[in-house]
């Protein structure tokens, strides 16, 4: 994986690898924040920045102070904490810089802390030895790809509401076939890179 | 009392079928029933002892920063009970490889410390604890083994459906998982509804 | 600003501990962890390369060759017989399968044999390119001639080409990367007069 190139980077977080759909990273606000498609891109484009931030900012902790002080063993703990407190920095920035930003985020920030999908990224991104600039990028594109998928998949959702679905299956149970569907398709990408 | 707050979690307030909380290691790890029991084992000891140090701490624990030691508290676990599980169940631990550290995020941990063991006694979060724990468990087995069943013909590796069963292999790639939690979920809406009538 | 330093200290005071604790859980699994890591990947190299009796590293110059030029090889053993002579060559490569990098074992001996595959850790699919981990898999490399690459057939294993898993090619494909790298740093070691004593 070290010498993966970008593009094979970008195309398999996207769709061969994606979060949501073939690793269950995310799943919480993928059930959770999908029944509107608006709030679904809300909740995305939250992710996707906030992701891009801890998956950078990870490397450096990871590189040059757990390394560096031989304390790997405290990579689990560092990284939830750093996840947190970038989580609350972004939100003050937000709140002082740009208002209508933080509208269409801001009730989103607080879930993101719990959201597995930042801390398995983080994790990931060591597994696989990757040098920054490949970081930087797979943070970007595997957030796209949580984004595209939470909002395939309120589209969906927003129709199933008015459909005539059989009454044990109502809500989750049948949201969650429909995200087996949207897997399925997702594993054509299989063999892609 | 204490017993109550055991079997709640163990059947009334399970967490996946009832709460569908901790979805992610849910989904992900049930591959087989002895990942799902080991997965559900290990959330369950950092529950219990994540709970009790609250439980223990939350006169100490100002409530403006409860999140951030609950955080603290709850990685450092982890991170024990993962170093336990590497040094002696080495298999165990590279099948549910990179759950294990996310065990910090299943949002079951986070809110039984916030709605339980900041507010109860030790022994009754204990309980809460081991209650919650093997709620999840018995869920992730469940889980587990429909798709073992299905996917493989075996459960705990023992086959049960005869050679000439050919698996559905779809029970055991990531669609499966959700198809079998979704099926799961409108057999006991079923239920619900026969026993609510 | 009194409150402000006192819920700082507590929290410090948590976070210390915290780390403390993880510092002594470490300190003690810390050597069981290695061991066990050892203990497999000893246990590898001999299930690989049987004929020998004791296994040695490849060193200096020669493994910075090997690990530079001939990727995705990350260590190469030698394997001394009985007698202390040498009896074969073993290689530990990283390729890239389909759920990321796994550990691939290969042993060659003089006769310019492959003498065995072990997969280690891995994160493939259960069911489909897990089962690179079967003997029914590995076997096939087992016996195969190093004189040539070994190539991979969807249809029937044939001459120098092992049979694909059914439905994981890419872990196929990816694991006789592994091997006929080694076969390639092999024939490096023999024409540079070999390495060892």
């Amino acid at each position: 994986m070290e010498n993966a190139s970008i593009f094979v980077i970008m195309v398999s977080a996207v769709l061969v690898n994606n979060f949501v759909l073939s690793r269950f990273l995310g799943i919480c606000p993928f059930l959770g924040v999908s029944k509107q498609v608006e709030t679904a891109f809300g909740m995305g484009m939250a992710v996707t920045f906030v992701m891009t931030m801890a998956g950078t900012l990870t490397y450096f902790v990871h590189h040059y102070i757990l390394v560096k002080l031989g304390l790997e063993f405290l990579q689990t703990a560092a990284f939830i904490l750093v996840i947190a407190s970038l989580v609350q920095f972004v939100e003050i920035v937000l709140q002082k810089m740009s208002p209508t930003l933080y509208q269409a985020l801001g009730v989103f920030l607080p879930l993101i802390t719990t959201n597995c999908a930042v801390l398995g990224l983080a994790l990931l991104n060591i597994q696989y030895d990757f040098g920054l600039i490949q970081t930087i990028v797979h943070s970007f594109f595997a957030a796209i790809g949580f984004s595209m998928a939470i909002v395939l998949f309120a589209g969906i959702r927003e129709k199933l509401e008015i459909s005539d679905v059989p009454l044990p299956f109502k809500g989750f149970p049948i949201a969650l076939i429909t995200a087996s569907l949207m897997s399925i398709a997702f594993l054509g990408f299989t063999g892609l890179v | 009392m204490n017993i109550k707050n055991f079997t709640n979690g163990l059947i009334k307030e399970n967490p996946i079928f009832v709460q569908l909380l901790g979805m992610c290691p849910t989904l992900a790890v049930t591959t087989s029933a002895v990942n799902g029991i080991g997965m559900g084992l290990a959330t369950t000891a950092v529950l219990i002892s994540s709970n009790a140090v609250i439980s223990i701490l939350r006169k100490f624990i100002p409530a403006k920063v409860r999140i951030p030691a609950f955080v603290v508290i709850i990685a450092s676990f982890v991170t024990i009970v993962g170093m336990l599980m590497e040094a002696f169940t080495p298999s165990l631990f590279t099948a549910l490889g990179l759950f294990i550290p996310l065990i910090v995020v299943n949002c079951i941990i986070l809110a039984r410390a916030e709605s339980f063991a900041y507010k109860n006694g030790l022994v009754a979060s204990l309980m809460d604890g081991a209650g919650m724990g093997l709620g999840f468990t018995l869920g992730l087995f469940v889980l587990g083994s429909v798709r073992e069943l299905f996917g493989n013909g075996t459960i705990f590796d023992v086959s049960l459906l005869g050679a000439n069963y050919k698996p559905a292999l779809i029970m055991i790639l990531p669609p499966g998982a959700f198809l079998a939690l979704g099926i799961l979920l409108a057999l006991y809406n079923v239920v619900q509804i026969k026993s609510s009538k | 600003m009194k409150d402000i330093f006192k819920t700082g200290l507590i929290l410090l005071i948590i976070s210390v501990i915290a780390a403390m604790s993880l510092a002594l859980t470490n300190e003690v699994t810390k050597d069981k962890i290695i061991e066990q890591r050892a203990m497999a990947n000893e246990l590898a190299k001999m299930q690989v390369l049987p004929e020998a009796t004791r296994f040695e590293d490849v060193t200096g110059e020669m493994a910075t060759e090997i690990i530079e030029n001939y990727a995705p090889i990350v260590e190469a053993y030698i394997g001394y017989g009985s007698s202390d002579e040498i009896v074969g060559y073993v290689f530990k490569s990283k390729p890239t399968g389909f759920g990321g990098p796994m550990d691939v074992v290969t042993g060659i001996n003089l006769n310019s044999e492959v003498t065995g595959l072990r997969v280690g850790s891995h994160q493939e699919t259960p069911g489909l390119g897990a089962k690179g981990t079967d003997a029914a898999y590995y076997e096939q490399y087992a016996g195969k001639s190093a004189a040539e690459l070994i190539g991979v057939s969807k249809t029937a294993a044939s001459g120098n080409d092992i049979q694909a898993i059914t439905g994981a090619t890419i872990t196929s494909d990816a694991i006789t990367v592994g091997a006929n790298a080694s076969i390639d740093a092999f024939h490096m070691i023999i024409e540079q007069g070999g390495v060892g004593n």
